[in-house]
């Protein structure tokens, strides 16, 4: 099993979700979440050194999916997301050891 | 309603029967029911609150042992000790929760006289001890309050300990216990009722010991007690909690009194003028001797405006002489308007006192949509308040934010009124622009002025939205919002707006995540936005023309208009000011402006109290100022008097410099809470800079002001050097730091000169310049 983490522009959350839908994903996980990437924020030159002022908002969002769909996952995400513009963000999959149902004690795929 | 006062009394009468047994016939020995076992008010799933009494028994843990071990076995909580009638005394001086069981202490089996000791002594122990047992109390609420809020304005409330809940009903009993104030009444007590109920059901519905009324329980709960759904529940209990509040409140009004009484009795109780007609009186805002309910419509706005201010509540009988005033005529008079402006302006200071003149139906009055929003709940995670009191705090949020905009008054008439939609179907920005529009008319503000209002409602929502929805990188997303809002003033007022809306809401609903996108959206339309023009001197009427074509020094009074010609000269504006002040009349908005090298300056007055002051007098003061032969700063030092601080909060004052806004001079556009000596020192401080007054307006809305200064250098010139500009922007700043305010004789002047400090002031730069 797979973590698909995929840090994208907040405005982009709702194509996001929609593809995710259509592809058959039935949940995730959606954080508020601010940094910088190579856009590196807003920066300004303070007696002559660099200063970081700020962080951009962005969104997190969180799959967890089984390994044979991981690749078209990301394939969906990075499509729906895209402006093709600086700051659109990076996916990333990460190897899931165990995945439990809180409520039902359900392991591994099924509790997918 | 389904109540289940009849369960509740047979489960407590099995209980009591069972213990008896358990207790079987033993000399000496007495089971007493405490808390809420002990007020026969055993809930589904209530724990048992039992002390064994016993008057020093050896064998009393084998019968302790009896008795325990049943009850733990049947699975039911035990809350259990076991004390002699003086350990549990002792016990009961040391702790309040202990001392307020046994108040309610009820004899359940054994030896009737052992309880009848306990519970005399407890009586007794509570009533010698009452100022500091009663204090104690007091405290305890106040940090529930801290803890569980109101239950009121609770989506989710705490039945039990929230204010207006069950324990503030104990509360009320416990000091009627000590005499100090009578026993709840039947309104009480019918309220306190429907609480346990609701509580009632909760522990039925769920099967579990809770207080808390969860939103996923609501609609199973109000089902369980024969209700249609979780709103209907919610709103019973709005209203019962409100009639447990106001019960409580003048419990520890009573109770405070008491403690007061030795330490206030070698003084006379003080009044303090606060406002025409209204007093402060014992750290409670009340209706002065002269003042007359029956025949003054604008009295319930001053008086709540002057008791926000100054942080303080409306003392009950004076929120009930108030419902004797007559409607406000429509459209309002302006000083209504203005009253409204400053208590909401007070932030969270005018939450209270809004809720008080609620309970007593005035907002209502006031504002007759508010019914509709009135105890209404929301569905929806995001909320933490009903929708009457979300308005309350957005205004309250809003009072921070008043320096952020042109037009203070209109943003916090907005944030209150954001909402009111709720109560029609439909969508509720829709619907608010609608009943707003309708409020603004009634309330008698300008067209220009009702329109930004109702704008602000209708797009309240659009930044949050679009800066959470929509790319901001997009041109077209900024040309939209652009098109929608139109000007900057507007778009101000929804910036504001969004984050006072936001940190009313809760705290998920606002965060610096989403305020930082909002900023972001604000500062891209905000570029594709024309800057406002800033606001200019109004234009002179022909006769004003006239007087400053005749070129002689004149100074006229026509209602509340004064009318000061003379040639220009620093320290015109400012000085005038000070007369009217001297002669408390508080300056409601200035115009300075010349023609030629003759000055004109038109105040807009009004009295600080009671009738106006002599216009004639006022005449030959204004006349031997512009002949330099009155002194008012040496007048206004005599008036001065110690500093009292104001109860609300209020932002700190900001100045900005504007460049743009004129060819031919810099602009200091001055944003600040009202107080005396503003217009004095904001001048001086100009003056001292070196810096002339071109020409100016100065604006009273509510309790802010937003004063204009064109102001020129020693040569004529816009400020140019930065250091020049940065030392204006701090000397300005400076003054209005000083700004404490300060009451004359116990007037309250509104916009002019207080005693200026001596220490920093140097007369003859005062006087040369502005």
């Amino acid at each position: 099993m797979k973590l698909i983490t995929a840090v994208i522009k907040p405005f982009k959350l709702d194509d996001v979700k929609a593809a995710l839908q259509a592809f058959g994903v039935h949940g995730l996980t959606v954080t508020e979440a601010s940094g910088y990437g190579r856009q590196r924020g807003h920066t300004e030159v303070y007696r002559g050194a660099e200063y970081q002022v700020d962080l951009v908002p962005k969104v997190r969002v969180e799959v967890l999916c089984e390994d044979e769909d991981a690749e078209d996952l990301i394939g969906v995400v990075v499509k729906a997301a895209q402006t093709g513009r600086i700051g659109d963000g990076k996916v990333w999959s990460v190897p899931v050891e165990t995945i439990v149902r809180v409520r039902t004690g359900e392991r591994g795929p099924d509790a997918l | 309603m389904t109540s289940f006062a009849a369960d509740r009394a047979r489960r407590t009468t099995q209980v009591d029967r069972w213990l008896a047994e358990l207790l079987g016939a033993e000399p000496g020995v007495a089971l007493v029911a405490v808390g809420g076992y002990g007020r026969k008010e055993l809930l589904p799933r209530s724990d048992l609150d039992v002390l064994l009494l016993h008057g020093g028994r050896d064998d009393i843990a084998a019968i302790a042992d009896r008795i325990w071990y049943p009850v733990w076995d049947s699975g039911v909580e035990l809350d259990h000790a076991v004390r002699t009638v003086p350990q549990a005394r002792r016990m009961a001086r040391a702790d309040l929760k202990v001392a307020l069981g046994l108040l309610s202490a009820r004899h359940v089996a054994g030896d009737p006289d052992l309880t009848e000791r306990l519970r005399a002594g407890a009586l007794e122990d509570w009533r010698s001890a009452a100022p500091a047992r009663l204090a104690e109390l007091h405290a305890s609420h106040d940090e529930r309050t801290r803890t569980s809020g109101e239950l009121a304005f609770l989506l989710e409330p705490d039945l039990k300990e929230a204010r207006g809940g069950l324990r503030d009903v104990h509360a009320i009993q416990a000091v009627a216990a000590a005499w100090v104030a009578p026993a709840p009444g039947p309104k009480v007590r019918t309220a306190y009722e429907q609480i346990l109920d609701a509580r009632h059901a909760l522990h039925e519905v769920t099967g579990r010991r809770l207080d808390r009324l969860v939103l996923e329980e609501q609609d199973e709960v109000a089902r369980a007690l024969g209700l249609l759904d979780g709103d209907v529940l919610l709103r019973m209990l709005a209203g019962a909690a409100r009639t447990v509040v106001y019960a409580v409140d003048h419990a520890f009004r009573q109770a405070d009194r008491l403690r007061g009484q030795r330490r206030l009795r070698r003084r006379r109780a003080e009044r303090r003028p606060l406002a025409d007609g209204v007093v402060e009186q014992d750290g409670e805002v009340v209706l002065a001797r002269v003042a007359d309910p029956a025949h003054d419509p604008t009295l319930v706005l001053r008086a709540a405006a002057a008791a926000a201010q100054a942080g303080l509540p409306l003392a009950p009988r004076t929120l009930d002489r108030l419902t004797e005033c007559p409607p406000l005529p429509v459209p309002w008079p302006t000083a209504a308007r203005d009253s409204l402006l400053s208590l909401l302006g007070a932030g969270q200071a005018a939450v209270s006192v809004w809720e008080a003149l609620d309970t007593e139906g005035l907002v209502t009055a006031l504002i007759p949509d508010w019914e509709r929003v009135r105890n209404r709940p929301q569905r929806n995670p995001l909320h933490t308040f009903t929708v009457d009191r979300h308005l309350a705090e957005a205004a309250a949020h809003a009072a921070e934010l008043t320096r952020e905009v042109a037009r203070p008054d209109l943003l916090l008439l907005a944030a209150l009124l954001h909402d009111i939609g709720k109560g029609w179907p439909g969508d509720h920005s829709v619907t608010g622009e609608v009943v707003a529009r309708d409020v603004g008319r009634r309330m008698g503000l300008p067209a220009a002025d009702v329109d930004l209002v109702a704008s602000a409602v209708r797009l309240h929502l659009l930044l949050p939205m679009v800066a959470t929805r929509r790319d901001l990188d997009d041109p077209v997303t900024v040309k939209q919002v652009a098109t929608a809002v139109r000007s900057r003033a507007l778009l101000e007022l929804l910036h504001a707006l969004a984050i006072a809306d936001g940190l009313a809401t809760g705290p998920a609903a606002w965060n610096d995540w989403k305020a930082t996108l909002v900023a972001d959206l604000v500062g891209r339309v905000a570029a594709a936005l024309d800057g406002d023009p800033m606001p200019g001197p109004a234009p002179l009427r022909e006769d004003q023309l006239a007087l400053a074509a005749a070129g002689d020094p004149a100074a006229t009074v026509r209602g509340s208009e004064v009318t000061v010609v003379a040639p220009d000269r620093p320290g015109l504006l400012w000085r005038a000011a000070g007369v009217l002040a001297s002669h408390r009349l508080a300056v409601r908005s200035a115009n300075a402006t010349s023609i030629g090298n003759i000055a004109v300056t038109v105040f807009d007055v009004e009295p600080e109290f009671g009738d106006p002051p002599d216009a004639a007098l006022v005449v030959a003061d204004l006349r031997r100022m512009l002949m330099g032969r009155l002194d008012v700063e040496d007048r206004l030092d005599r008036r001065a008097r110690a500093a009292r601080p104001s109860g609300a909060a209020v932002p700190a004052p900001k100045v900005t410099l504007v460049d743009d806004a004129s060819d031919t001079a810099t602009v200091v556009e001055v944003r600040a809470h009202d107080a005396p000596g503003l217009l004095w020192r904001v001048g001086r401080a100009l003056g001292e800079c070196g810096l002339n007054v071109r020409a100016a307006r100065v604006e009273t809305l509510g309790a802010e002001v937003v004063d204009v200064f064109y102001v020129t250098d020693g040569d004529g010139k816009p400020l140019a050097g930065e250091d020049m500009r940065r030392a204006t922007t701090h000397s300005v700043l400076a003054a209005l730091g000083d700004l404490t305010p300060n009451r004359w004789s116990g007037h309250n002047s509104r916009a002019a000169g207080s005693g200026p400090d001596p220490g920093t002031t140097d007369r003859s730069v005062a006087w040369c310049c502005v």
